[in-house]
């Protein structure tokens, strides 16, 4: 019983990363000194922090790809907010709201068209990034300048660090703590696997289904809001385009930590720890010299492996130690 | 009425409506727009989304999805851009170009099919490692120097129709023969609608699906060459992005993520829709960055409602028989209530 998280997905991911960890450090070893690992985070805390709460909408059954626009869409309307004389903190609350809304008008239209989500946030993803693009060249930050010149606080709270570990790590703490309660040891986040996992029977046994796929899209939303703004702060500027690239590098970390991609089946540990795995990746490509586009071959061929790895030999090699401990366990009765 | 409702059942009928009804209105406002050079114009741009919409349509209908076409097309465009630059002919640029785009397609093919990686992911993978790919091969340069007869083929007209509007036509024509016409093509639709069903019946469901890849990874290469013929150059970003704009043009088109269900037809006009939309911008005199809040705008109201349409429409026919189930039954739930109507398969 007490082996049995060894051969969990996540033991996995944590075994890749610190055979990563090892092998840049052994290559470069200026790359093992706590603080540049610690610091290098804040470069993709903005993934990890969205694709949190992209692993509820995954395991509900749902996908989410307008999480890049909602970024941008959060981002410049705190930074319109701002240049409009409001109070950094005031317009902060407002791009969170703006992302819940966000997710709201995704799950409403998805319940109410009955058209896939994929679809339903296609379209949204134009909608929000258009949306973005229309409200930074209707102020006076025109096409795709920023928004700069933020007070210090703010700045702060991307660069910053409280008790030497950086705020955005802190962050990540914080929101891994809060949806690993809330997906693994409240009622809400069982029914979502139910959801996901057959939503008929959740239908049946008297589940609000309705509501619980249209909240996983709400604080889908609010990971996107969340990320848009401390990306805002990290950068300390303001722009419509900022997040655009994010879709697919947060679907890789959700999927890469062992969540299903027709629902029913993931963990947060694990999407976290495959984001950090991508990202400190990336950092190590990078420090090697790679641009960060040629860093996408490994980190392309890294999810079809694994993936491969875990559909087939995996699964086997789980089935084989089960058989032995069965077998054994016959034995001696 | 009742042949009426059965026509606007048809996915292609409704959507031909709209792109008829959407240039009236724009003709109204603007009525340079329905000029014949204008909507020349519009049909040579959108044949790049069109062929790669009816690639997307064979992965599509066998209930896969191949989001890595955009890579594909960048790199294939970078192959043929280089050869061409470097004096090698243009026949063989473009079979080298198309060489990479079928092995592209049939290694995304050969992963699904018999290693079992769920389609997102997998093409997810391969979009990354081409993209990646095409940036060392360039050496992160864009190529210009492409010979002036290679450009010069894009204005090329035979009958008033120019060579890149006959290529994109004879591909979906010979796709949408092969689709309909032939068994092999109602596979691709038996694949698609119960995978365990065509299995059973003894189809080569893994040979269907390499091939659904293949053929995507094709018009991606086919789309390739149009985009070297058209721009005369080859950008770093090449097709990066687009493959949303497939995906959107072949759902708006009547083709089913769900798999099993749609045209090749369908998804050829939904891709000429969403590139008259975004072109009926300029005429309109809106500034450009409106444009993907429009298209997004649009792309939600005619899926929501179509899907409303056609909720309403299977609604009226089954009104009669579920008074009479009110009247035997008592209050169960029905089905479909459930938020979507298909489980989503990826």
């Amino acid at each position: 019983m007490k082996i049995k998280w060894f051969y969990r997905w996540e033991f996995f991911l944590l075994l890749l990363f610190i055979v990563e960890i090892a092998i840049f450090g052994w290559i470069s070893p200026g790359f093992l000194h706590v603080n540049n690992l610690l610091f290098s985070m804040n470069d993709f805390m903005f993934i990890s922090i969205a694709a949190i709460p992209m692993t509820l909408v995954i395991i509900s059954g749902g996908i989410d790809v307008s999480i890049g626009s909602i970024m941008g869409l959060c981002s410049i309307i705190l930074g319109v907010s701002w240049s409009h004389g409001v109070n950094v903190w005031l317009a902060v609350i407002i791009a969170i709201f703006c992302g819940l809304a966000a997710g709201l008008f995704n799950g409403l239209i998805i319940l109410y068209s009955r058209v896939q989500p994929l679809v339903v946030t296609l379209g949204s993803m134009f909608l929000f990034s258009g949306l973005a693009l229309v409200i930074s060249g209707g102020s006076k930050a025109s096409g795709y300048e920023g928004i700069s010149g933020f007070p210090d606080a703010f700045v702060q709270l991307g660069n910053g660090s409280f008790l030497g570990v950086p705020n955005p790590v802190w962050f990540l703490f914080v929101m891994t703590a809060a949806f690993c309660t809330l997906l693994h040891f409240m009622k809400y986040g069982r029914s979502v696997y139910l959801v996901g996992i057959n939503s008929k029977a959740a239908l049946y046994s008297g589940l609000r289904i309705k509501w619980i796929s249209l909240s996983t899209y709400i604080l889908s939303g609010l990971g996107g809001g969340l990320s848009g703004i401390l990306l805002t702060s990290y950068f300390s500027s303001a722009r419509a385009d900022l997040g655009s690239e994010a879709v697919l590098p947060v679907i890789t970390a959700v999927v890469l930590g062992g969540t299903s991609i027709i629902g029913g089946r993931g963990s947060i540990a694990g999407t976290v720890l495959a984001s950090i795995v991508i990202g400190f990746m990336q950092y190590g490509l990078q420090a090697i010299g790679l641009t960060s586009e040629q860093a996408s071959i490994v980190i392309g061929a890294m999810l079809i492996l694994s993936v491969m790895a875990r559909q087939s030999s995996f699964q086997k090699v789980m089935q084989w130690f089960r058989q032995r401990k069965s077998n054994s366990s016959d034995l001696m009765y | 009425m009742k042949v009426l409702s059965r026509l606007l059942q048809i996915r292609e009928a409704s959507i031909l409506l709209f792109i008829f009804l959407f240039v009236g209105c724009i003709g109204i406002v603007n009525p340079a727009f329905t000029s014949g050079d204008s909507l020349g114009l519009i049909l040579k741009s959108s044949m790049i989304l069109l062929v790669l919409a009816v690639g997307q349509s064979f992965v599509l209908l066998t209930a896969n999805i191949d989001v890595s076409v955009g890579s594909t097309m960048g790199l294939s465009a970078a192959v043929c851009g280089i050869l061409l630059s470097h004096g090698v002919s243009g026949y063989l640029a473009v079979g080298a170009a198309l060489v990479i785009g079928l092995c592209i397609g049939a290694a995304n093919g050969l992963g699904v099919s018999f290693f079992r990686i769920p389609s997102i992911i997998m093409t997810l993978g391969t979009l990354g490692i081409v993209r990646g790919y095409m940036l060392f091969y360039t050496e992160g340069r864009w190529i210009e120097d492409i010979p002036h007869y290679f450009k010069e083929l894009s204005a090329a007209a035979f009958l008033g129709i120019q060579l890149p509007v006959w290529i994109g036509g004879i591909a979906a024509v010979l796709a949408f023969i092969f689709l309909s016409r032939f068994s092999v093509g109602r596979y691709f639709y038996a694949v698609g609608d119960n995978e365990a069903g065509a299995r059973l019946i003894g189809l080569p469901v893994r040979f269907i699906t390499v091939l659904a890849f293949t053929f995507s990874g094709l018009s991606a290469s086919i789309a390739a060459c149009l985009f070297v013929m058209n721009i005369g150059f080859v950008p770093n970003q090449t097709g990066s992005g687009i493959e949303l704009q497939v995906i959107a043009a072949a759902v708006l088109g009547g083709v089913s993520l769900s798999g099993g269900q749609g045209s090749l037809f369908g998804a050829a006009l939904g891709a000429i829709f969403l590139e008259v939309i975004n072109h009926s911008l300029v005429f309109l005199k809106v500034p450009a960055y409106w444009n993907n809040a429009i298209s997004g705008f649009l792309l939600l109201l005619i899926v929501t409602g179509d899907s409303r349409f056609q909720l309403w429409l299977k609604g009226n026919g089954k009104k009669k028989k579920q008074e009479q189930e009110d009247m035997n039954r008592s209050k169960l739930p029905k089905s479909g209530e459930d938020g979507y109507e298909d489980k989503v398969v990826l």
